[in-house]
């Protein structure tokens, strides 16, 4: 009976002592515990991006011009890109808003027409909110190390600018610099990459864009004043909805390309897109 | 004129007896009303461990008091220690308590819904002080009270004691070990992750089975509340959990304790004569008081388990918390949870309705009136060779069954998803994501030359690789490779790719399986949750 009640006692002393030693470390372990499942949260959202977000935002998160901005850049983090847009939200709730909504009417100005999905469940996506929440966790930690910023778009061009008259002459193009003008003004997003415009590469049945330039002006239902496969092209890249090609939407490629080539990349261009046949 | 008159006797007693002795006599009252019997004076002769007076006064709680009504006034002193009983179902109503008590903490911070139960988990672990304890200690009961109710029955069985008069006490006794089994499973869903899931819906697929097909479908639906475990389903454990089988558990363990204090504690076998029944007849000098004796035990007891449940808790058990529950992503080697491994091995014997119906059907049926059936009146284990022989070779079958029940037996996966799962598994952490982060240095390398990997980890996990890469060159595959590549991929974070490549010999042509995990420097899979 004694040295049950010296145990019993022992027991009891060593239940408060066990209490207060855990009590003691609560503050640390839950402080550890919130760190190391940010830690896992970014594991998850890195596993996300690379499922569904690669496609258009590159594997690092550094954009494809043309198909989607960069996110992995310091503008966004530095919170330039917010101000320039008038989002006075921290760039954590500007990042989980995109995602979640999504871009549901592309930018407007910018070189990016894809509309971007909506990802939350909320919201018709197929994410759940743990999993958003991982994405931004994933996108938040490139906070540090974010490269300088998106590319600066081309200022304007040398030599004269391409305008809108389709008649006017232009000079000898070359397709090599047409297609590097292609990928750095980002026309390869759309007509490459997605199927948001036509595409300009032979697929299946359908020919190249070198060969239906040729014959879209034939067509019964075109309604642009192009005489030429060169004109049909200038016409289509410097007044855009001159002619929408049947399928595809009005007021998607930007107007401005008239504004911002000269002649001479223009005709590169036209010369590259001749040569995709 | 006074509305109401108010009298207070204290007052009367004061005047009468003078303040002191009047107020040590109302406390002494208080005491005696509070133990159901006992005055101060008794309370301190139970604890100084004093001999009664007669007649014995510590009786009377037994009479009057709720709770001594249920626990007989002595015990006969064959039985008053650890052994023979083990005090097992004593201790199952210990670790009911607990249950209780530990589990109404984590409802504080619980809500039933798919949206937010996970969410709540991480709130419990990272910002509730003593959640993370708590919890482990709820799961570490839950699952010492399956082993705890088990090892009860088996005990029972083995002294005979299911034998007249106590065959209805063994049959709420197997009524109390399903409401213990489902309990503990209904109790898996709740944290809403992926082990949670996939747990249950093994074992809901059962009741899908149960014919005919419209019986089975519409049980399903009445238990998951939709084809799937979601939001419905979520809500229907969370109350069988929480209400629906605590109540059943009450009721049953009223009748057994009732029934227990009727009939007295079974002696040990050879204690009393073939056929005779003796524990209510227990001669004076043989007699164990409940009080003091067996009440400072229990006491003891208490506070000893209470004080290795923390300690557990708090330095080695930590339940686990896998991932966020996914209906779209099964993983590999999911499981029933340990104490339905048995029924899942049946499984693999053959026919669903059969084996995982049927059979445990007839099984568990056949345990509730096993008294009533086994009527050999002799509790001897001498004259009872063939029913403890049974009782072994059930507890065998049980065991090779619940082998049976893993992934190890009779799965058939293919080889090089098996070679990645050994370091990257997708039921617990595992080698890889337990690795020493700053061990693993980028670059790529192959499993065969796992020896000149630049560090101890790396070496280990390589050769760990290794070891199962080579498994999967057969006939049909030739010139396997593992090779294992790890990138920097963002601040703090490492991809790391694992890839199985090989030759198909019938066509030539060159096959892989790869799979890619991120880590990150902080993520610490090694506690448990």
């Amino acid at each position: 009976m004694k040295w049950r009640i010296l145990l019993g006692t022992l027991a009891i002393a060593s239940v408060v002592g066990l209490l207060a030693f855990v009590a003691l470390g609560e503050r640390e372990r839950m402080a550890g515990f919130t760190q190391s499942y940010h830690a896992r949260q970014i594991e998850v959202g890195a596993a996300l991006f690379e499922n569904n977000c690669r496609t258009c935002h590159a594997p690092q998160g550094t954009g494809i011009e043309g198909l989607a901005p960069a996110i992995n850049a310091a503008d966004l983090f530095n919170g330039q890109r917010l101000t320039a847009i008038g989002y006075s939200g921290t760039v954590e709730d500007y990042v989980r808003g995109v995602i979640a909504a999504g871009r549901p009417i592309p930018s407007s100005g910018t070189n990016y027409p894809n509309r971007m999905p909506t990802w939350s469940q909320r919201y018709g996506g197929p994410l759940r909110e743990d999993q958003v929440d991982s994405l931004v966790a994933y996108i938040m930690n490139w906070d540090e190390q974010a490269p300088g910023g998106a590319q600066p778009t081309a200022a304007v061009p040398s030599g004269d600018l391409a305008g809108t008259d389709i008649s006017a002459a232009l000079p000898q193009g070359e397709a090599e610099s047409g297609q590097a003008l292609a990928e750095t003004l980002g026309c390869a997003g759309c007509h490459l990459l997605s199927t948001v415009g036509p595409a300009w590469r032979a697929e299946g049945s359908q020919r190249g864009i070198g060969d239906r330039a040729a014959e879209r002006i034939l067509q019964a239902d075109y309604t642009g004043q192009a005489a030429s496969a060169e004109q049909y092209l200038f016409e289509s890249i410097v007044t855009t909805d001159a002619f929408v090609v049947p399928g595809f939407e009005p007021g998607i490629m930007p107007a401005n390309y008239g504004q911002r080539l000269g002649k001479q990349d223009l005709a590169d261009l036209i010369a590259y897109l001749l040569s995709l046949r | 004129m006074s509305l109401f008159r108010v009298h207070l006797p204290i007052l009367d007693e004061i005047k009468a007896k003078g303040l002191k002795p009047a107020l040590r006599d109302k406390a002494d009252d208080v005491v005696t009303r509070v133990t159901a019997g006992l005055n101060t004076a008794e309370v301190r002769g139970v604890l100084r461990g004093d001999p009664p007076g007669r007649p014995n006064p510590r009786l009377k709680p037994h009479d009057e008091g709720f709770w001594l009504h249920m626990r007989p006034t002595y015990y006969h002193n064959l039985l008053d220690g650890l052994y023979p009983t083990f005090r097992l179902g004593w201790l199952s109503t210990f670790f009911f308590a607990f249950e209780v008590l530990t589990g109404v903490f984590l409802m504080v911070y619980y809500t039933p819904s798919p949206l937010v139960a996970y969410e709540n988990m991480l709130n419990l672990l990272s910002n509730v002080p003593f959640g993370r304890l708590m919890r482990d200690m709820h799961k570490l009961g839950a699952e010492l009270m399956v082993i705890v109710v088990a090892l009860h029955m088996l005990r029972t069985f083995v002294t005979g004691s299911y034998k007249k008069p106590r065959q209805f006490t063994w049959a709420t006794g197997v009524v109390l070990l399903g409401v213990t089994l489902v309990l503990s499973f209904s109790g898996y869903l709740l944290p809403w992750d992926q082990l949670s899931l996939w747990a249950v819906t093994i074992g809901a697929s059962m009741v899908e089975a149960a014919p005919p097909e419209m019986v089975g479908r519409t049980l399903n639906l009445l238990v998951r509340g939709a084809p799937e475990i979601g939001a419905n389903g979520l809500l229907r454990f969370y109350l069988l959990h929480i209400i629906g089988l605590p109540l059943v558990g009450v009721v049953a363990l009223g009748v057994h304790y009732y029934k227990v204090i009727h009939h007295g504690h079974s002696l040990p076998p050879e204690a009393e004569e073939v056929g005779v029944d003796t524990a209510k007849r227990v001669p004076m000098e043989r007699r164990t008081y409940f009080m003091p004796d067996i009440l400072t035990r229990e006491l003891f007891y208490v506070s000893a388990l209470l004080a290795l449940l923390i300690g557990a808790a708090a330095f080695f058990y930590h339940a686990p918390l896998e991932p966020h529950a996914d209906t779209l992503v099964t993983p590999l080697h999911t499981t029933a949870p340990w104490y339905f491994l048995w029924v899942q091995g049946m499984l693999k014997l053959g026919d669903k309705v059969l084996w995982g119906l049927i059979i445990p059907g007839i099984l568990s049926a056949m345990l509730l009136v096993l008294p009533y059936f086994e009527v050999g009146p002799s509790r001897r284990y001498g004259d009872r060779r063939v029913g403890l022989s049974l009782g072994a070779v059930a507890v065998i079958a049980l065991a090779v069954l619940s082998y049976m029940g893993t992934p190890y037996y009779g799965v058939s996966t293919s080889p090089d998803q098996e070679a990645i799962a050994t370091l990257l598994p997708q039921t617990h952490p595992g080698p890889l994501r337990l690795a020493p982060w700053e061990e693993l240095i980028v670059g790529s390398y192959e499993a065969s030359a796992w020896s000149s990997a630049p560090t101890g980890a790396l070496q280990d996990l390589l050769q760990a690789f290794d070891e199962e890469v080579q498994r999967v060159e057969s006939a049909e595959r030739t010139g396997v490779e593992g090779i294992m590549v790890i990138e920097d991929w963002q601040a703090g974070l490492k991809k790391i790719t694992l890839r199985v490549l090989w030759t198909e010999t019938a066509s030539g042509e060159s096959g892989e399986f790869s799979q890619t995990a991120y880590l990150h420097r902080d993520s610490n899979y090694g506690q448990g949750e």
